[in-house]
């Protein structure tokens, strides 16, 4: 046997691990930031930076494809060289995703703050960023495959399996996400308009939780749960079952995002059962973790590595069962756009990615210091305090989340709404964003001393820039023999076992998107719904800049309660020409798809000035800025261009007349406001936006009568 | 505007009969042959991280913990 010495690239998986600590460090504290501002609006200080719906895509951003995205990293470059028993394929494009990422993760910390959004949830970087994140991923991809081709190991462990999922799916999901027509450098609208974009970004946004915080973090656990408790995994043929059903079901599941909205019903309750379907490979998947333990639970009272991971075990299990259940349309119904959905995903975000991260970083560090954890003891109150953080974050989440929930759709036995005003509820759950702050301080302040942890702890030791190892050259074409050898076969070869992972995942999401395009002739237009005019437009990208739809959906279900409420319930045909839907997914203030003729033009206008002058209790940021800037009127034939590439009729004769549109719109919104006693200048941003709010779901009250077209 | 929705309709059933198909047989065809792995292969494999060609592994494992 030829025995072959090679060295495992440690500085990598250093720079990663560091990395993690940083972003997540940052990450959480934009969260606490954006947590406070909930209940004290005032906190963003009249700063258009860092209001509440600026911050938030931050926030999100930065967990996820900061923090966990270096955690990802880091895990996947320690665990793939040592089961490929092969250092990284290269060195270079290893430090090119490092630092590629890292320039993308500034950009995206320079840009969402500015209000260059493309508005889809998880996917709001601006397109120059989207491509960049192409190339980075494509880099990752083949240093990924390139490992893979030169491995020493035949076998590819199951935890390989779900990496390969993971830099397939990302892939595919991130390109037909990002399908945009660019009007300017950081402005693009989505190529796809209303249902069929929903449709496509929930698609993305829901994988995205799946095949970017779910399927690595499995691989992650299927390698670091055995090294950390010396023992291998629980059943691995469980661990096969898990990873086919789980890749297999999860790309179905998108749809539950949009139950009793404008979606095709066909669409929504496959979701549904898709979304029930995936308890049983999650749960396989956490017993397989929790049960490698048997025997050792001893070894959990003693080791905070183990102390994490199982309650970050512990914390999917409870993600993925309540997933499902929220799926159920009736549940949904109740927990839809409260903050019983911002519970679901902390509970997955702080409980599964943030402890899994935090004990590999635990595991990892003193390893690559060659010396033993600083403290052991600080580790043991990280672990408390994140614990406490969690129980105090969810617990009062849970509560608003059920409160709202409840107060939206409470009649009193007159069969009015016993709540007319919103803000009632609102007011109500306040005292409940207090205490969740203080649960997000708690789990803060354990990842500060865990940082402080594994800086003694590399003060203390000496850095191993590469590892030392030794394994048999990999013999080629090894006969495989017997019938059901099938499968060693295919994870013996990495692309043809790729290609048909591949496939597994591609099924679900050809099934449902290949009809989403079919939808397009299916969704009953609407004669009287018109593009927006050139000033509504403006007051759209604004409306998309400032990121009110973190707070306001745009979507009235076909609920008693809602259309009481709002009005009308939401059809597929109104949004047409919304490139890219603005549905929003939870609301901290009322729905605005009915908005328009609702108030005065000059109510509008005092509201942006101070919310809490018109609706006294309001928890919204003042947007005092919109009353002074001037309206970019500018670029409007680059952005009229671009939505009559992506297909809204507006002719050249429009674009080329818009500016004396605008003009003409705009005195007509001026004069409004000066009847309220209002003085405003024409070129004011907040004119277009009144405009555009005015807008808002009158097209059919306009002409009430429904036809079919083409 | 009966007749659009009764044609989406139609298209429905067999988007739920394929989507249902395709999952059962996938998923009959991987639980049969998962049941059917013989037991030293997945010993074999379920050891796979515990070894991980590090020269200094022996040390290691031993003395940090």
């Amino acid at each position: 046997m030829n025995i072959e010495t090679f060295k495992y690239d440690n500085r990598i998986v250093r720079a990663f691990g560091i990395a993690t600590v940083v972003w997540g460090i940052v990450g959480m504290l934009v969260g606490l930031i954006a947590a406070v501002e909930l209940f004290l609006p005032g906190a963003s200080l009249n700063l258009q930076y860092i209001t509440f719906g600026r911050i938030r895509p931050l926030h999100t951003n930065a967990v996820i494809f900061a923090f966990v995205g270096n955690g990802m990293f880091m895990g996947i470059y320690y665990s793939l060289q040592r089961l490929c028993k092969a250092r990284m394929f290269s060195d270079f494009l290893s430090w090119f995703n490092f630092w590629g990422w890292q320039l993308i993760i500034v950009a995206a910390a320079i840009t969402l703050p500015m209000g260059f959004t493309t508005s889809k949830e998880y996917a709001e970087l601006e397109w120059p960023i989207k491509i960049a994140i192409t190339i980075v991923w494509v880099a990752f991809a083949v240093n990924f495959f390139g490992t893979l081709v030169k491995r020493r190991e035949k076998h590819m462990y199951v935890a390989i399996w779900f990496y390969i999922s993971t830099v397939i799916a990302i892939a595919v999901l991130h390109i037909t996400n990002s399908m945009t027509m660019p009007a300017g450098l950081f402005k693009s609208y989505s190529m796809y308009a209303g249902v069929q974009d929903a449709l496509v970004q929930w698609w993305y946004g829901h994988n995205a939780v799946a095949f970017f915080l779910t399927t690595p973090y499995l691989g992650l656990m299927y390698y670091f749960l055995p090294k950390a408790a010396g023992r291998p995994v629980f059943s691995y043929r469980l661990s096969i079952i898990h990873f086919w059903a789980l890749v297999f079901l999860y790309i179905w599941a998108g749809p539950h995002h949009l139950l009793y909205t404008a979606l095709p019903d066909w669409a929504q309750s496959l979701g549904m059962v898709f979304s029930l379907m995936l308890i049983a490979p999650s749960w396989g998947g956490m017993l397989n973790g929790l049960l490698t333990l048997r025997g050792a639970w001893d070894k959990v009272r003693q080791d905070p590595v183990l102390k994490f991971m199982v309650a970050a075990v512990t914390a999917y299990g409870m993600a993925t069962l309540e997933g499902p259940l929220m799926s159920i349309k009736s549940v949904n119904g109740l927990t839809h756009y409260t903050d019983w959905t911002i519970a679901h995903a902390h509970g997955g975000a702080l409980g599964w990615n943030g402890f899994l991260t935090f004990s590999m970083l635990y595991y990892l560090f003193p390893r690559l210091y060659n010396t033993k954890l600083w403290s052991t003891k600080l580790a043991n109150y990280h672990f408390w305090i994140g614990t406490l953080g969690i129980v105090f974050y969810l617990i009062p989440i849970y509560v608003a989340g059920l409160t709202e929930g409840l107060m939206w759709k409470q009649f009193n036995k007159d069969g009015f709404l016993q709540y007319p005003n919103f803000l009632e509820s609102i007011v109500q759950v306040v005292p409940m964003f207090r205490l969740r702050a203080v649960g997000g301080t708690l789990y803060f302040v354990g990842a500060l001393l865990m940082a402080y942890n594994l800086y003694k702890t590399a003060k203390a030791g000496k850095f191993e820039p590469d590892t030392e190892a030794q394994a048999p050259a990999l013999e080629k074409a090894e006969a495989t023999h017997g019938k059901f050898a099938f499968h060693r076969m295919l994870e013996g070869k990495p692309l043809f076992f790729t290609v048909l992972a591949a496939v597994a995942l591609l099924i679900g999401g050809a099934v449902e998107l290949i009809p989403l395009f079919l939808i397009k002739e299916n969704v009953p237009t609407i004669a009287s719904v018109h593009p927006y005019t050139p000033l509504e437009v403006l007051g759209r990208d604004i409306y998309i800049r400032e990121g009110c739809l973190g707070c306001h959906s745009q979507m009235v279900r076909p609920f008693r309660s809602e259309t009481e409420r709002y009005g009308e319930y939401s059809k597929a045909g109104e949004y047409v020409y919304d490139h890219p839907f603005l549905w929003g997914s939870e609301r901290k203030g009322p729905d605005l798809a009915r908005e328009g003729g609702k108030y005065p033009d000059a109510w509008h206008f005092n509201h942006m000035d101070n919310p809490g002058n018109v609706s006294p209790g309001s928890i919204m940021p003042r947007y005092p800025w919109l009353l002074t800037q001037k309206l970019d009127i500018q670029s409007i034939e680059d952005r009229l261009n671009a939505l009559r590439r992506v297909g809204v009729p507006y002719t050249a004769d429009r674009i080329a007349g818009a500016r004396a549109e605008i003009d003409e719109q705009a005195a007509k919104v001026v004069a409004n406001l000066k009847q309220g006693s209002v003085n405003c200048e024409p070129d004011k941003e907040i004119v277009a936006l009144i405009a555009y709010l005015q807008r808002l779901g009158t097209d059919i009250k306009n002409a009430p009568v429904a036809t079919t077209a083409k | 505007m009966e007749e659009k929705i009764i044609c989406s309709m139609n298209g429905v059933g067999l988007y739920g009969v394929i989507s249902i198909s395709l999952f059962f047989i996938f998923f009959t065809g991987m639980l049969i042959w998962a049941l059917l792995q013989k037991k030293s292969y997945l010993n074999k494999m379920s050891a796979l991280p515990l070894d991980s060609g590090e020269c200094a592994d022996k040390a290691n494992e031993t003395s940090q913990r």
